[in-house]
């Protein structure tokens, strides 16, 4: 039984989290990713030691090749020649500097998928600005968005844009893959990591194209649709640190029949009468009090404990849950598997960790975590698979330089 | 986008019963030429009721979230309409359900028993098994039990949702990928199969440095411990921060070359003591990382924010202006590269929001037609599915 993405080869020039993220899930779906990296930038994130490059880099195999050497590039030209796909998330232009760009290479492999996850796409004023996801967030609104009124240094706590467009990345090369399916050849994908963040406000975007209206932000209350009680609520403390020791809880009543069960548990306060929380349209318009009684309530309660409470009367509540939560305590990831020692324990790096890719094939399952490899370690196994090259000209390539 | 003879997935027939949790993955398929039909209940789909509306009411998140459609009303109180449904599905190569609205009246079993090729992706809140499986979760609570909100909001507010549907994007941009790449597999193969899809796994599988911090924290000279508070727009490594600056904020960073920033400060005078040998001991980053943002802080509050933002990207450092909707529905990179894209529903005629990727060969496109309910009568013969089983 196969995994579905098997038989794709996938060249690999990316880096940091979108790139390798995009990677990550076709290397999890079967596909052959082979890792491009070198000796000379196999430091801090780009480092197979480092937690971040161990996060976003299983399941690949790792090829050396140093791009300052002639020879290595007239390699890197014949793994081209060969690739179902090329992505890099290098700024605008280096591929190029390196012979590899998408019309040197289409030339040689007209069926190759030739994919370039800049930061803003090619074209346009900002098109050599440099970006990382917390400058994408900034630029896309997506900070500005994400927070309580009168502040703009909330935004969002990790890096979702990398990846989400890792994802976008993922989808557009799969799309790529069904065309040439049935066009016979491949093409070019052009994707500015801007855009995806900016698509995310699409509907917001659209009101202020439309109705010349700019949404502010509003920390947990719903901007548009009147839907109360929607936040999260202070509960009983698991320990005295600051912030981590917090325990809260989030209640959402999307109708009035979850209201009044809300109302029931909470043991029909005398509040709860009042005609202001009646209806949604008038609890909404009061939220800010609303919470305010609402965490009053909660605020000696077991989080976990009401969450179930909550739950099985058919109110929407969830602990908000952290890092410890997931790995420990969460029933659905440990029903799941989801979070898996992987067995090939690295002796250099030591013990790593895999969240499963969250596609569940039930024909293909993808069951299969490989960890993350040193620069170069499978630099003989890859060039006599996709170039047929003995061990004996690797090795010289390696004592070269060529290959590290 | 109906019988499109551009978009990459042109010919590909997929069946729309998606909610909130995976419409967006129906979007991504119909945007870049699939045949997506979406069913809806006479009285129309509940989602057209999302704000923000236009004027004449016609909502804009449906415009957005339902693009590329062909909608046909379906009466599922009626005999024949749950037939027809069933038709449809049986008919198609993808089926996007889960277990609330159509698809609870979709046979799944039925399905594959008449087309062993089709592909079902089927979105669950938390998997079709274990104790939170019947769990409501919209998406704050979505976001609450899969560990984003935690990371969000500092420690003067409570943890806080992201903006809009950010948690219900990630799981419908899986599935997505899940219709996908089964379609791959089905065209080597011949055979369809189920894929499964829980939006709980799809959220935590995408919150950085959350599950690095809980694995590797002894390897992480910043890290205090398996979990890192929500501190505001501070990234985990510390050296991204949104400051003020004179007219708006701005995200400033040394990063990826500290010493590009340490250079500019110098320029400006204003590098106070980072110069001191102490600062370059590898054992001390974090704490030239820490008087480095300070000294900075101080810095950009005197700076103009626009002016700020371009030097620092003349010099190819990553700081990000943090600009309000309104600035960013007028943005000079989007409009440079022709990023808005002409809607229209009914009377309404606008452009918005355009692809977040360009293909060279397959244009991404937004269908400018008429799109609304086709009638049950006409299904099978309009949208000329034959049967190919």
């Amino acid at each position: 039984m196969s995994r579905p993405m098997e038989g794709l080869k996938v060249l690999d020039f990316t880096h940091v989290l979108a790139g390798p993220f995009a990677t990550r899930v076709l290397g999890d779906m079967g596909a052959d990713v082979v890792k491009i990296n070198s000796a000379e930038r196999a430091a801090g994130a780009n480092s197979p030691e480092h937690p971040y490059y161990i996060m976003w880099n299983r399941n690949k195999r790792s090829l050396a090749l140093n791009m300052s050497d002639e020879a290595a590039r007239d390699t890197c030209r014949a793994l081209c020649e060969q690739a179902d796909i090329v992505i890099d998330n290098f700024s605008v232009g280096i591929l190029d500097r390196w012979g590899v760009g998408y019309e040197a290479v289409r030339v040689v492999n007209p069926g190759v998928i030739y994919m370039q996850m800049s930061g803003m796409g090619t074209g346009g004023p900002w098109s050599k600005y440099v970006t990382y996801a917390p400058t994408i967030h900034a630029l896309s609104g997506l900070t500005h968005m994400t927070g309580v009124p009168g502040r703009e240094d909330l935004g969002i706590g990790y890096s979702y844009n990398d990846h989400l467009a890792g994802l976008h990345g993922t989808y557009a090369l799969l799309a790529a893959l069904e065309a040439r399916q049935r066009r016979g050849h491949g093409q070019h994908i052009d994707m500015s990591q801007f855009e995806v963040g900016a698509n995310f406000l699409g509907p917001s975007l659209l009101d202020y194209r439309i109705n010349d209206h700019a949404v502010r932000p509003a920390g947990n209350k719903p901007p548009y649709d009147a839907i109360a009680p929607h936040g999260c609520y202070p509960c009983l403390p698991q320990s005295d640190k600051p912030v981590v020791g917090e325990r809260w809880i989030a209640i959402v009543c999307e109708d009035d029949e979850q209201w009044r069960t809300l109302v029931s548990i909470m043991g029909n306060p005398s509040w709860a009468g009042d005609e202001k929380w009646s209806s949604t349209q008038s609890r909404y318009e009061h939220l800010e009090e609303l919470d305010r009684l609402i965490g009053q309530w909660t605020a000696d309660k077991d989080a976990s404990e009401l969450m179930m409470t909550l739950q099985h009367a058919g109110v929407p509540a969830g602990l908000v849950q952290d890092g410890v939560d997931l790995a420990e305590k969460d029933p659905q990831l440990a029903g799941a598997d989801f979070l898996k020692l992987i067995e090939d324990i690295d002796p250099e790096i030591g013990v790593t960790w895999a969240d499963r890719l969250p596609i569940h094939f039930e024909r293909t399952p993808c069951d299969t975590y490989n960890r993350v490899r040193q620069v170069g370690e499978d630099n003989t196994a890859i060039l006599s698979d996709w170039l047929g090259m003995t061990k004996e000209e690797v090795q010289a390539g390696e004592e070269s330089g060529k290959f590290t | 986008m109906s019988n499109s003879e551009e978009g990459a997935l042109a010919g590909v027939r997929i069946l729309d019963l998606s909610d909130e949790r995976n419409i967006y993955g129906a979007k991504l398929l119909a945007d870049l030429g699939a045949d997506v039909v979406r069913p809806e209940i006479p009285i129309g789909d509940p989602l057209r009721k999302r704000g923000p509306t236009a004027k004449d009411g016609t909502s804009l998140w449906h415009l957005f979230f339902a693009s590329n459609r062909r909608f046909i009303a379906l009466d599922m109180t009626s005999t024949a309409d749950v037939e027809k449904l069933q038709e449809l599905g049986n008919r198609a190569d993808i089926v996007l359900t889960q277990d609330s609205g159509f698809g609870n009246h979709f046979d799944i079993q039925v399905a594959r028993k008449a087309n062993n090729k089709l592909i079902i992706v089927d979105t669950t809140s938390f998997g079709r098994e274990g104790p939170w499986a019947n769990f409501k979760a919209p998406d704050l609570i979505a976001g609450a039990l899969a560990g984003a909100v935690a990371t969000t909001g500092d420690k003067d507010t409570p943890p806080l949702k992201t903006f809009g549907e950010l948690n219900f994007i990630v799981s419908g941009t899986y599935c997505a990928i899940a219709a996908l790449s089964a379609l791959h597999e089905t065209r080597h193969s011949g055979e369809g199969q189920r894929v499964d899809v829980s939006v709980h796994e799809c959220i935590t599988s995408c919150l950085e440095q959350v599950l690095m911090w809980y694995w590797y924290h002894d390897r992480l000279t910043m890290a205090d411990g398996p979990v890192m508070p929500r501190q505001g727009a501070v990234h985990w490594t510390g050296a991204y921060v949104v400051m003020q600056a004179k007219g708006g904020s701005i995200m400033v960073t040394p990063a990826p070359d500290l010493q590009a920033q340490l250079a500019w400060l110098v320029e400006e005078g204003v590098h106070e003591d980072l110069l001191d040998p102490k600062y370059q001991e590898p054992e001390n980053y974090p704490l030239l990382v820490m008087r480095l943002m300070g000294i900075l802080r101080a810095w950009v509050a005197e700076q103009d924010v626009e002016t700020l933002f371009e030097k620092a990207q003349a010099r190819h450092m990553p700081y990000g202006w943090v600009l309000p909707m309104e600035k960013v529905g007028d943005n000079p990179q989007l409009n440079a590269r022709h990023w808005w894209v002409p809607y229209r529903a009914g009377e309404l005629e606008t452009t918005g929001p355009g692809a977040p990727y360009h293909f060279s060969d397959t244009p991404w496109q937004m269908d400018e037609s008429e799109s609304f309910s086709i009638s049950p009568q006409q299904i099978m013969n309009e949208l000329g599915w034959e049967d190919r089983t």
